[in-house]
């Protein structure tokens, strides 16, 4: 586990958030942030002998590459608790997911390369998710949830299953729904409300509540992401760059200014030549209803399993069909999706194919050379690594194994070492500069079946539980 | 990937892991009565434990995690990394490439001393010319005649770095790899040991630093020395021969191990009988090794003569020509190739050089810097001579001892006392040349034992000693955190202090060090942490400001003069003279060797 660490130590490349204030972020995020910032003075005051600009720029990335480092303490110890909470006779799955949870290439790449503090985030979820599992926890795991969305709002899409979960399982008694346990209800409420007043209300104080609204939710942004993120969406827009081809041949209507603006690039407003237009109102929908048979489930049985299968669920709802998707947001389906992943043959068959597309969709993320080898030498060490380990600890189901799903994975997974190759290799030598959007497209289309090849298999093992 | 139920084996190793382990590998924990690892590397390899994971996904798991680490490296800046007029290593490197590809070859080693000339053998000058070839397709501008010079584009640091892995997973790794097999073989280790020793070999931090962080091709030279040792393992003579020439012939450091090479192979042709057939056959081999050494270099010579390309006029015909004892007239035909292998060898061996270079922690620079005895008083063919005759009385004993009993087993210890010999005593010694005795001594890892305490104690206390002499030169080139991060990553996973000192205090299945050995290495141990606490809170008084660093080089020599005699007292003791001589009693050393 320290070796980790430490290659994730010795790797500080790239950008640095270098501005204090990132303003896209809940308030809590700028209250860590503006510790940190007193922390980096404090730091910067003892450095200040060295008046070299060179060097000073080097201590500043020290700096913020130490605390991203520090801050995945958090983490580590939520696992050590996760651990720590299961039964002794799953001891060695979690502790072997928590080991792929801790190395996970993805925060690699997100936090310690591109640079992010995802690793305290999702510390701070499972920690939530670990406090969720005995009873006299819900309480501090909702309380924790909502500072955690204080932190990042992204964790909203999760919001749903903490909301039926803590409704079912801790303000209603087990025996029926009209057992309301009035006291629970209200140290819950208070809770959640001193969170939310602590983060808004200076914000609400000044006036300034509207303003941090948009600033949080920005609807105006186009449907899929910069680089597209790998979810229905991309293979929506995918489909649709097939049909521009196809279009004349079948004599389908075209809408000539959209193809131009396909062709220019991935950024903002997208819109599509063949097949109608996507608004905000339908994503909505769509996750909605993606979301609301798991949520149901949840209703009926909220046991601790089905509780995190639902966040898993809820997650890949939003994922797969929200609006504006970061591909960074995969995190937010893999990491509660690896708790479970051990816990038979059949929800690690569904997992294999996730772990491969997450991660493979997260690679334009990182795009200079230097960095090539760094996300493809280890995150391929992860998978080999991570599903040889889980193929031997995980049991065995009782229930059959779906035969195709196991073969669509391995076939799929076969598949992404010549689309790599190709990618980051073949393109280049073959069209130069050329055709930048290709491999890209290509990229999240091949992500996009394999995120969505695993929610299905996930919903068929949910289901049929 | 195939889910594991599908994949066998090609084929059952004969020795699977048996419960007692005889690599030091496993500790045996008296309360629990269980079986635990040894040391944390171990216990990153429990899971693969006596099942089956087979060679065929462990060994690329580890040629991928030691990439990694190589890799994460070479994105700390380089030596020479914005800091002219001169640069470093790296522009020498590059310099090397533009040259070679750009200039006929008989100008290659004229071609404008001050910069950057050449001054590597043959087979350097190739590597550089294929790499600079390679590297002008990606980018011209990089190799460009006179315009590159200084040049420190970040793709063009990329290319190099890449060369730098490429040259040595082409050559270095396989070579560990096959010799870690012969060690497995010839002492009956299994796989799984085997595999650790392997990753505690490629894992060792010196060698990462120099060739990645501060940038060389050390370990292609280091490469085929691994190559000579792990032919010499397989009984292999001429194959050794042959490798050996590529090691020279890449970096002429590898004269270090040339006693021990030519103690061994005389030896082999001399007991347990007279054999002079194979006297011929290496000799026949190691001449023609060289002729195909330098045969590139003659025909490019016999093309350029042919061309009619004069060098320039200004250069300096190498002193070498006029020792011959007969005249040499510049019309005849063999003058030009003359003339090439002669500045070849003049480039190669710089004679005019000082004693030693820099700050490197052996025997002069400590006593000269020290104050002990200040050595510029003394005039420079008087010290050469000095060196010369302290370097064979060094190099002697472990050279003598292995023409006496030239056994296999024997050659990476021997390797290494004479290395060890030449870098404390010799001309010309370079702070990076400490990788020459390291590897050998490392490669010990794989041998009979290797990790138990009494031999990792030791490889762990050179080795870290080792990079802790070289931390004055990586600080110069910015590289304090690969430093800190990669000793201290692997002092934890060999579980060597400061990381663990279970090796020193815990309780030691097996045989436990030496009460005298635990303490020299505690306080040698002590020295460099409170060095290191020193040098970075502490300025050196301003009349001596190099203050930290003398210590460091006198630290530095006397552990490197202590690893040298533990490396000659095994070599003695396993060689079995002492037995033959009657100087110890047979029963003792045999009690002795079953203990490890």
């Amino acid at each position: 586990m320290r070796g980790g660490s430490d290659s994730i130590e010795s790797a500080p490349v790239a950008r640095v958030n270098t501005s204090e204030w990132t303003l896209d972020y809940p308030p809590f995020f700028a209250y860590f942030e503006w510790l940190l910032s007193q922390a980096a003075q404090y730091a910067d005051a003892s450095m200040l002998q060295v008046k070299n600009l060179g060097y000073d720029s080097w201590q500043t990335i020290y700096f913020q590459r130490a605390t991203v480092v520090a801050s995945e303490l958090v983490l580590l110890y939520a696992l050590y608790l996760f651990v720590k909470s299961s039964p002794s006779s799953s001891k060695k799955q979690s502790h072997a997911a928590a080991v792929s949870i801790l190395l996970s290439p993805g925060l690699l790449i997100i936090d310690h390369i591109h640079f992010q503090y995802n690793g305290f985030l999702y510390g701070i979820l499972i920690h939530s998710i670990v406090f969720a599992r005995s009873d006299p926890g819900k309480l501090a795991s909702g309380i924790v949830f909502a500072a955690l969305l204080c932190l990042k709002h992204i964790y909203l899409y999760l919001a749903p299953a903490y909301f039926v979960y803590l409704l079912r399982a801790y303000c209603i008694g087990p025996r029926s729904i009209f057992d309301i346990r009035f006291f629970n209800c209200i140290k819950l409420g208070l809770g959640l409300g001193a969170v939310f007043a602590l983060a808004f209300g200076p914000f609400a104080y000044l006036e300034q509540i509207s303003q941090l609204l948009s600033r949080l939710f920005p609807f105006s942004r186009g449907l899929c992401h910069a680089y597209w993120a790998p979810n229905v969406w991309a293979m929506y827009s995918f489909t649709d760059r097939v049909l521009i081809l196809v279009a004349p041949y079948l004599k389908l209507p075209l809408n000539t200014s959209a193809v131009n603006s396909v062709t220019r690039g991935l950024v903002g407003d997208t819109s599509f030549a063949v097949l109608p237009n996507i608004t905000p109102r339908t994503t909505f929908i769509l996750t909605l209803a993606a979301q609301i048979p798991a949520l149901l489930k949840l209703f009926l049985a909220p046991t601790w399993h089905t509780f995190v299968s639902t966040l898993t669920l809820c997650a890949y709802g939003s994922f797969l069909f929200g609006w504006h998707v970061h591909e960074k947001a995969i995190l937010l389906v893999i990491i509660p999706f690896s708790l479970l992943a051990l816990k038979d043959r059949r929800y690690l068959g569904a997992f294999r194919p996730l772990a491969v597309a997450g991660h493979v969709s997260l690679f334009p993320l990182l795009f200079t050379a230097m960095e090539f080898p760094v996300k493809v030498v280890y995150t391929v060490f992860w998978l080999v690594a991570v599903l040889l380990v889980f193929d031997r600890v995980a049991p065995a189901s009782e229930k059959p194994r779906v035969f195709l799903l196991d073969r669509f994975s391995l076939l799929y997974i076969a598949v992404a070492i010549p689309l790599i190759a190709y990618c980051s290799l073949v393109h280049q030598m073959v069209f130069g500069a050329k055709y930048e959007f290709l491999p890209l497209m290509f990229i999240s289309s091949y992500s996009a079946i394999g995120v969505f090849g695993s929610w299905v298999g996930f919903l068929v093992v949910f289901f049929t539980e | 990937m195939p889910p594991s139920s599908s994949h066998r084996p090609r084929k059952k190793r004969k020795a699977e892991i048996s419960s007692s382990s005889s690599n030091g590998t496993v500790s045996y924990d008296a309360n629990t009565k269980r079986e635990k690892p040894a040391f944390p590397l171990v216990a990153f390899f429990w899971p693969a434990r006596g099942t089956s994971i087979s060679q065929w996904i462990l060994l690329p798991c580890i040629l991928m995690v030691v990439g990694l680490f190589r890799w994460c490296t070479g994105i700390w800046p380089y030596s020479g990394f914005r800091k002219p007029p001169m640069h470093g290593d790296f522009e020498a490197q590059r310099h090397w490439m533009e040259l070679t590809t750009n200039l006929p070859l008989t100008h290659w080693y004229f071609h404008n001393l001050e910069w950057w000339g050449l001054d590597y053998p043959p087979l350097t000058a190739y590597h550089s010319w294929l790499l600079g070839k390679v590297g002008a397709l990606i980018r011209p501008e990089w190799f460009a005649l006179y315009l590159s010079r200084g040049m420190d584009d970040l793709d063009l640091k990329v290319f190099m770095r890449a060369t730098v892995i490429i040259s040595e997973y082409l050559v270095y790794i396989p070579a560990v790899i096959i010799c870690v097999r012969h060690f497995a073989k010839l002492y009956h280790i299994n796989s799984w040991e085997s595999s650790i020793a392997l990753t505690a070999i490629l894992m060792q931090p010196a060698t990462i630093l120099i060739d990645h962080g501060h940038f060389q091709y050390n370990t292609v030279m280091l490469g085929f020395v691994v190559a000579t040792i792990s032919s010499m393992l397989a009984g292999r003579a001429l194959w050794s021969c042959v490798f050996f020439v590529g090691a020279l012939g890449f970096k002429q450091m590898a004269l270090f191990y040339a006693p021990a090479v030519a103690a061994y192979l005389a030896g082999v042709c001399l007991f347990p009988r007279v054999n002079p057939l194979r006297f011929l056959g290496i000799a026949t081999v190691t001449i023609a090794s060289f002729g195909i050494l330098y045969l590139p270099l003659l025909l490019g010579t016999t093309y350029d003569t042919y061309r009619n390309v004069p060098l320039s006029s200004d250069v300096v015909k190498p002193a070498l020509l006029s020792a011959f004892p007969f005249e040499i007239k510049e019309k005849t035909w063999y003058y030009p190739y003359l003339l090439q292998l002669a500045q070849s060898t003049h480039r190669i061996f710089p004679f005019a050089r000082g004693l030693f270079e820099d700050k490197v922690a052996n025997v002069w620079c400590a006593v000269h810097s020290s104050g002990v005895h200040k050595l510029h008083q003394y005039s420079s063919t008087l010290l050469s001579r000095a060196a010369l005759a302290l370097t064979l009385a060094s190099i002697a004993p472990p050279c003598v001892i292995l023409f006496l009993r030239p056994k296999r087993r024997l050659t990476p210890l021997a390797f290494a006392a004479t290395a060890w010999g030449f870098f404390l005593c010799s001309y010309q010694v370079h702070e990076k040349n400490i990788l020459l005795p390291l590897l050998p001594m490392t490669l010990l890892l794989a041998s009979d034992g290797g990790m138990n305490p009494a031999i990792r104690a030791w490889v762990g206390y050179a080795n870290l000693l080792g990079c802790w002499t070289m931390f004055p030169l990586l600080a110069r080139d910015e590289l304090r955190i690969p430093y800190v991060v990669l000793t201290l990553l692997w002092s934890y996973l060999v579980g060597l202090p400061p990381c663990s000192f279970s090796l020193y205090f815990g309780q030691v299945s097996g045989d436990s060090l030496h009460w005298s050995t635990k303490l020299l290495h505690l306080v040698t141990y002590l020295a460099m942490l409170v060095w290191h606490g020193v040098e970075l809170f502490m300025r050196p008084p301003s009349d001596k400001p190099d203050l930290w660093v003398v210590a460091n080089v006198c630290i530095g020599a006397a552990g490197f003069g202590i690893c040298y005699l533990w490396c000659l007292w095994r070599l003695l003791e396993d060689s079995g003279l002492l037995v033959d001589l009657g100087l110890v009693k047979k029963s003792s050393t045999d009690a002795e060797k079953k203990k490890q």
